[in-house]
């Protein structure tokens, strides 16, 4: 759906403190993908995000939104921005409008659609984030801190975006807000068959969620594959100073102490099923 | 446009100027100042420009940063030199309607936007080259004597300070904004007046509650580090005076005097 060939993004290109923050990115993102953007801070992770939907312009390099020339002259930027929704890190300090409803619905009303296309968009997106009708007239100062981060993402999703860009949706979530806020995601592209893509330091959540892994260092791709893998090249990740999901190293860690799994889990249902498999194998024994 | 805001941000880089003690550079811009609105020939505010270029020269601060500064106020530079032009009576060279603009009113406009253009890209220096403490400081020290008259000096040095070191933070914060309403499809550029003033409101009441927010949360931190606004405190680095402010402060004085001498002998004399 979205390519991106051979970017690269210079910030003050010519000045004395010119600084390569993207080097020769090429990417694609397909119908369906759930992929998860990992890197160290400061790799480029927001930077390349912001090119996915034209708030920032790559100094070389093309992007093509089904097979359309994005940086063409003629293209509309306002159509990629609502093909492709970007919910920034901490969305919920954008919210402004007197009501939910009304915050909801201020993206689908730039893009042109009447009163009522927008109403109808905005309630179908607040339904599906878990927010009900209840909450419509309420300021969006008065939620809590995961309703007023729903209610954000709602904003973007009422535009009917088919790829969602996702900056660090859980930063200062706890737990169990977290876990509903993936669920939610997860949840919500199932059911748009959305691509998303999901920007995380969080190595688990990336895990359990992505079906694609990219891995970002100093301003370039280094790594992409499925979560398997990535996650399975555990020193090479360390070298780029990332973590792996805690249960990678316990996994890794028994395999080293002689116990015969088959590789390192990624996820604990993963490890689970391969210990039960492993104690299956020695009682057939 | 108010991307490119410059004004009020530190340069970091190693010069002359930039050590100088922040009192030297306080004082040198007043008298930088007073000679701005002293002066009325064309030539000395070219002077006046010459005399900049050779201190941000010195300062290592490169020029077109400087610019791109200017570029944030050029609308309080066009309105000054469009009123000025246009409300100063005197020989008419052209007429529409009730609008006139005089020979006077150009010569005015062209002196008053000089002037202010001049000021802000000197009072500019100041800021790059001296970080908000020991601005601060500076400030502090000099205005210390008022204190007798029990004007709060103190408390108000720490006000600007805190004042300075907000503006990059919330230009940043406001970029920010400005790329998650973009993302929902704002458009801060292009459309009339109506939706562009709608595009600034959906910034304001953001920017708004986050400053009040940041603000409480530096009140907090700065009570937890023991602040409590007692006039009684030791400085970890003492302001004194070095040979470079000496000489810089001649410098400073020689200016003036130089003025003097050119501008005003010769009519005595004769």
């Amino acid at each position: 759906m979205l390519k991106g060939e051979q970017i690269h993004f210079t910030y003050g290109a010519g000045t004395a403190n010119e600084k390569h923050v993207l080097r020769n990115i090429s990417f694609q993102i397909k119908e369906g993908d759930f992929i998860g953007l990992i890197g160290a801070s400061g790799s480029g992770k927001t930077t390349l995000v912001k090119h996915m939907n034209g708030l920032l312009r790559a100094t070389e390099g093309g992007l093509y939104f089904r097979k359309e020339n994005v940086y063409g002259r003629k293209y509309p930027l306002s159509k990629l921005r609502k093909e492709v929704g970007l919910v920034f890190q901490y969305p919920e300090q954008q919210l402004f409008e007197k009501t939910v409803l009304k915050d909801v619905m201020y993206g689908p009303c730039n893009l042109g659609m009447t009163r009522e296309e927008a109403e109808a968009s905005a309630k179908e997106s607040l339904c599906q984030v878990g927010i009900d009708g209840s909450y419509y007239h309420v300021s969006p100062l008065e939620l809590s801190g995961g309703q007023k981060r729903s209610v954000a993402i709602a904003g973007v999703l009422a535009m009917n975006p088919s790829i969602l860009i996702l900056d660090e949706p859980a930063a200062g979530l706890d737990p169990y807000t977290k876990r509903q806020v993936f669920d939610l995601i997860l949840n919500i592209q199932k059911r748009r068959n959305l691509a998303v893509v999901l920007v995380s330091h969080h190595m688990e959540d990336v895990a359990a969620y992505t079906n694609k892994v990219w891995v970002m260092h100093k301003g370039e791709l280094v790594l992409q594959g499925n979560p398997m893998e990535v996650f399975s090249q555990t020193k090479r990740l360390k070298e780029l100073n990332i973590g792996v999901p805690q249960i990678t190293s316990v996994t890794e860690k028994l395999i080293e102490q002689g116990i015969h799994l088959e590789r390192a889990a990624i996820s604990v249902d993963d490890a689970e099923k391969m210990i039960l498999q492993m104690w299956k194998r020695r009682i057939a024994r | 446009m108010i991307r490119d805001i410059t004004i009020g941000q530190y340069y970091a880089s190693e010069s002359v100027v930039h050590r100088l003690d922040p009192r030297t550079k306080l004082f040198g811009v007043l008298v930088y100042i007073v000679i701005l609105f002293c002066i009325r020939n064309p030539w000395w505010y070219l002077a006046c420009f010459l005399l900049l270029l050779g201190a941000y020269r010195c300062a290592k601060v490169p020029f077109s940063y400087v610019l791109r500064g200017i570029r944030g106020i050029s609308i309080l530079l066009i309105f000054t030199f469009v009123f000025r032009m246009l409300c100063t009576p005197g020989e008419e060279i052209w007429k529409f309607y009730f609008l006139s603009v005089t020979w006077e009113g150009i010569q005015k406009a062209i002196r008053m936007t000089a002037r202010i253009a001049l000021m802000i890209v000197g009072a500019s220096l100041l800021s790059y080259t001296t970080t908000p403490k020991s601005m601060a400081d500076g400030l502090e020290k000099s205005l210390l004597f008022l204190e007798k008259v029990h004007v709060p000096i103190h408390d108000m040095s720490v006000i600007v300070m805190i004042a300075f070191r907000f503006i990059p933070i919330i230009i940043e914060e406001l970029n920010t904004l400005m790329d998650a309403q973009a993302a929902r499809g704002a458009r801060f550029e292009e459309g009339n007046v109506f939706q562009k003033c709608r595009g600034v409101t959906t910034l304001l009441l953001p920017l708004f509650l986050s400053t009040v927010r940041r603000a409480s949360d530096l009140a907090m931190a700065m009570e937890a580090r023991g602040y409590t606004g007692e006039r009684e405190t030791s400085k970890m680095n003492p302001l004194v005076y070095s040979r470079c402010d000496r000489a810089a402060y001649l410098c400073i004085i020689l200016v003036p005097v130089f003025y003097v001498v050119v501008e005003f002998v010769p009519k005595w004399i004769r």
